[in-house]
């Protein structure tokens, strides 16, 4: 066996309380594709880091070795030199620059001071032969289609001769024939003796591609397969393998009458052709939840910011709230409606950092806490105290900044504002992302008391475990389509996870 | 809090020294007259100022103000003293085309996202040629009728000695009575509220200045009406953007234009009507500085959009939006209307003049940073 270039071995990374990492092993070879795969936080990030430098040596616990000698990373430039170079999720190009510039920024070949452009090119026009790319090195990367702009992405990292090559979703926003050039490059600098790293949610691409794959779950190891001796289903048990040891509160209620009903939506992202979303269809009734599932890019951040009026144009399809038509142009119309988002992204979406907690849950409110032309500040005083008494937001007073509160406490403001629209259906975007354990139980306390008040709740997670412990129907998105819809009991992580892929029925 | 106070105290050291200079070396600077003077300044920079306030908070700007109040004051001249239009007609012929106009850069800033720096830099060159087109580059005095013309009469009517200390007690009273309630409605609602002495300190200290104010014009010819119509503004756009949602949509959408939209805050309609009530605080402050100026020549309101501005961002308004009050923009129109009304006495050139002032809006803008950075 081939001795491993690169090697982590019993790695344990902790971010203050939270173990992100304890004690994984993983090691690459020459002239091998090495996947890694587990769900969203599994842990795969955080060792990609740990190999790249980021989180440089003396952060964490463990060894990590280069040809078999301890290495020592202080930093990406340390692990730049010893030959491994990452390519992200984001495309990282100057798309005003030419391919050439672009592969060689930074170390541009220069004579007597001055950039010599023949040399550039012709470097350029080498490597781009070398990686089986038939592109000229004098176009604008602008000019370039996505796919080929992940490849140059990877030219320029091939430049610079690593000895190990991570692809961190490289995938993730091509088409499928770019894909295909993609994995067959791929497997060209694997033939060439460079050391692969792939990491992808796509599991048809990783069999495609992989020689070995690693499973990680919640920060372990789940063993390291021969891709010729394993299976898709195999990997999506080890990946979920867990059992559920939150606690999801949920207590259902018999569901009312239809309140949201979205019939084949089919929505362009903005300025672009193709569609982001197609054919989604579902319906929330008063009292229930219905959860959304996906990996990360299957739409899910995009339907509700789409049904609030903030994103995409809609192609085709009908959505409905409470039995009429709703199709809205921004958010103001839909809180008018009854229809009401709780963001992801709360330091963008939800808060006014600046102001007090009274001026931000009042903010959607201010219409209907008029006394004449002035805010009746009675009322509002009143009504906000109100909602922080009821969602228990610890706060010195209502006028103490938002920018100054917890996480759980900031997120229980943006409630305590979208509450106080009283909105019929209410759109949850990863409600529990960043709070602690106690500020998630009060959460699903909240979507408890909400539904059996005959709200109708839409909870998007990219928690299995949270769909399945608070919602009552399940629609996992994969690539902008369902690609499944589960009831309350008939939902597995593995059924649900191969949903999320496209291969429910194969896996399950 | 303690941020805060470090620079309310620093301004109030700073305005002192100022004075203390221009008192040094033009003794004549605290005569009765000159202060009268001074506040007609102040209330012409000061008004100006507020609307200027109100098109920052949500992270907007207006450099097309000083143009714009040049080009009011020649529309509102020439109707009245060329075309023989009765005087309060042309005055709000000129206050409504100006709205008219500004909504439209507000609606082509909001909608069109063209960026408020550009527009109204656009808008600076038109109004500017606009006004000496209308002018015919020449000088239209505004002195005609004297007494009977409510135009001129903006900048030099003076109220009675009497009048102006029933008006002084009014305010005092007011004030208190506002402090008091709103000290009372805080406390029930569980806010913090300052110490009572310091409340007493300061509605004492205040209530001193407004009876010296008076005393000091009454000494000339008595209160100006144009520090009244300053107090009315200010009065009005403290409540506009304090009491009503629109105010708060305001600061809402320079806090975070995001979560504002996401918040259904009509961003859009919001940001038009801030320029709409500029452009009528703009029209306000052509008619008051032309008839202060006692004509419309091609200078007039020439980098008052600047004054405006340093005014704003020495008082603590933010000029990326969400932070400003109207008690500060008073206190830094105060500044700016006190170093151009001492340069003036002292007879600086006009080249060292812009030199200042250049100076000052660079330090202000400065100072806001170096704050702003400590607060984050």
């Amino acid at each position: 066996m081939t001795q491993a270039v690169l090697e982590a071995r019993d790695i344990v990374k902790r971010f203050g309380a939270i173990t992100a990492l304890s004690g994984v092993s993983f090691d690459v070879r020459p002239g091998e594709v090495h996947a890694l795969c587990g769900e969203n936080g599994a842990g795969k990030s955080t060792l990609i880091k740990l190999l790249a430098g980021v989180h440089p040596h003396g952060s964490y616990e463990g060894e990590i070795l280069m040809d078999g000698h301890p290495a020592a990373f202080g930093s990406t430039r340390d692990a730049e030199r010893a030959g491994i170079a990452i390519i992200h999720q984001e495309l990282a190009l100057f798309p005003e620059m030419s391919v050439g510039e672009n592969l060689f920024l930074g170390a541009l070949p220069q004579r007597r001071g001055r950039i010599d452009w023949d040399r550039v090119y012709a470097q350029a026009a080498a490597t781009l032969a070398e990686c089986g790319i038939a592109l000229d090195p004098a176009t604008r990367v602008g000019d370039l289609g996505v796919g080929h702009q992940q490849l140059i992405e990877i030219a320029r990292a091939v430049a610079r001769r690593p000895r190990v090559l991570v692809l961190d979703e490289p995938t993730a926003a091509l088409a499928q024939h770019e894909i295909g050039t993609l994995l067959q490059l791929v497997r060209r600098l694997r033939d060439s003796g460079v050391a692969c790293v792939f990491i992808s949610h796509k599991l048809d691409e990783v069999f495609a591609v992989a020689d070995r794959i690693t499973v990680l779950r919640d920060g372990t190891g789940q063993g390291t397969l021969e891709a010729a001796a394993t299976d898709a289903g195999e990997i999506i048990r080890r990946m979920v393998g867990r059992q559920i040891e939150d606690y999801y509160p949920r207590r259902q209620v018999e569901p009312g009458r239809t309140l949201l009903a979205v019939h084949g939506l089919a929505v362009a992202p903005p300025r672009t052709g193709g569609l982001q979303l197609q054919d989604v269809s579902f319906e929330v009734r008063a009292g229930e939840v219905l959860g959304i599932g996906g990996l990360m890019g299957a739409g899910r951040s995009e339907l509700l910011m789409h049904l609030l009026g903030l994103w995409g144009t809609r192609r085709a399809g009908t959505v409905g709230l409470d039995g009429e038509d709703l199709s809205v142009r921004n958010p103001r119309e839909a809180l008018a409606r009854g229809l009401a988002l709780v963001t992801e992204d709360r330091k963008r979406y939800g808060l006014i950092p600046e102001q007090g907690v009274a001026f931000n849950v009042s903010l959607s409110s201010l219409p209907t806490l008029r006394r004449g032309a002035l805010i009746d500040r009675n009322d509002e005083v009143q009504r906000v105290q109100a909602a922080v008494d009821d969602l228990r937001i610890k706060v010195r007073d209502l006028e103490q900044p938002a920018a100054t509160l917890s996480g759980g406490n900031q997120q229980k403001v943006v409630l305590g504002k979208v509450l106080l629209t009283k909105p019929k259906v209410l759109l949850l975007d990863e409600p529990t992302r960043g709070i602690d354990v106690g500020a998630k139980l009060e959460v699903y306390e909240l979507v408890n008391r909400l539904t059996a008040a005959g709200q109708a709740i839409v909870l998007v997670s990219s928690e299995l475990g949270e769909l399945m412990g608070m919602a009552d129907r399940i629609v996992m998105l994969c690539e902008g389509r369902i690609g499944g819809v589960f009831g309350r009991g008939e939902a597995t992580q593995e059924r649900l996870l191969a949903a999320a892929m496209g291969r429910l029925g194969r896996a399950a | 809090m303690n941020r805060i106070a470090t620079r309310e105290l620093s301004m109030v050291i700073a305005l002192a020294a100022i004075w203390a200079f221009f008192a040094w070396q033009e003794p004549v600077f605290l005569s009765s007259r000159n202060l009268s003077l001074l506040s007609v300044e102040l209330a012409v920079t000061a008004v100006l100022a507020l609307g200027m306030l109100v098109v920052l908070l949500p992270g907007q700007i207006d450099l097309s103000a000083g143009s714009g109040v040049g080009l009011a004051g020649a529309v509102a001249a020439v109707l009245v003293f060329w075309h023989g239009v009765p005087a309060p007609f042309a005055l709000l012929l000129a206050a409504v085309g100006a709205v008219l106009v500004w909504s439209a850069m507000g609606a082509l800033i909001a909608i069109e996202r063209i960026p408020a720096f550009i527009m109204t830099l656009g808008g600076l060159l038109v109004f500017r040629g606009l006004h000496w087109l209308v002018i015919e580059n020449q000088t239209v005095p505004v002195v005609e009728g004297g007494s009977q013309n409510i135009y001129s009469l903006l900048t030099t009517y003076y109220l009675p000695p009497v009048a102006g200390y029933a008006l002084a007690g009014l305010t005092v009273a007011a004030m208190v009575a506002s402090t008091l309630n709103a000290r009372a409605r805080r406390r029930s609602y569980g806010f913090v509220v300052d110490d009572g002495e310091l409340t007493f300190l300061k509605l004492f200290v205040l209530a001193q200045l407004v009876f010296l104010a008076v005393i000091v014009t009454n000494g000339y010819r008595g209160v100006p009406v144009a520090l009244v119509i300053l107090g009315l503004v200010a009065v009005l756009v403290h409540q506009l953007i304090t009491h009503t949602p629109f105010g708060r949509y305001l600061y809402a959408i320079g806090g975070n234009e995001d979560a504002a939209t996401v918040s259904g805050v009509p961003v859009r309609a919001t940001i038009i009507g801030a320029y709409a009530l500029m452009g009528g605080i703009v029209a306000l402050t052509g008619f008051m500085q032309t008839a202060y100026s006692g004509a419309s020549t091609s200078t007039v309101g020439s980098l008052m959009e600047l004054d405006a501005v340093a005014a704003c961002v020495i008082g603590g308004t933010s000029l990326r939006g969400g932070r400003g009050s109207v008690l500060g923009v008073l206190f830094g129109a105060l500044i700016m209307a006190s170093l151009l009304n001492g340069m003036t006495l002292m007879a600086v050139s006009p080249e060292a003049k812009y030199i200042a002032r250049g100076t000052v809006l660079a330090l202000a803008v400065w100072l806001d940073l170096r704050m702003g950075q400590g607060g984050r």
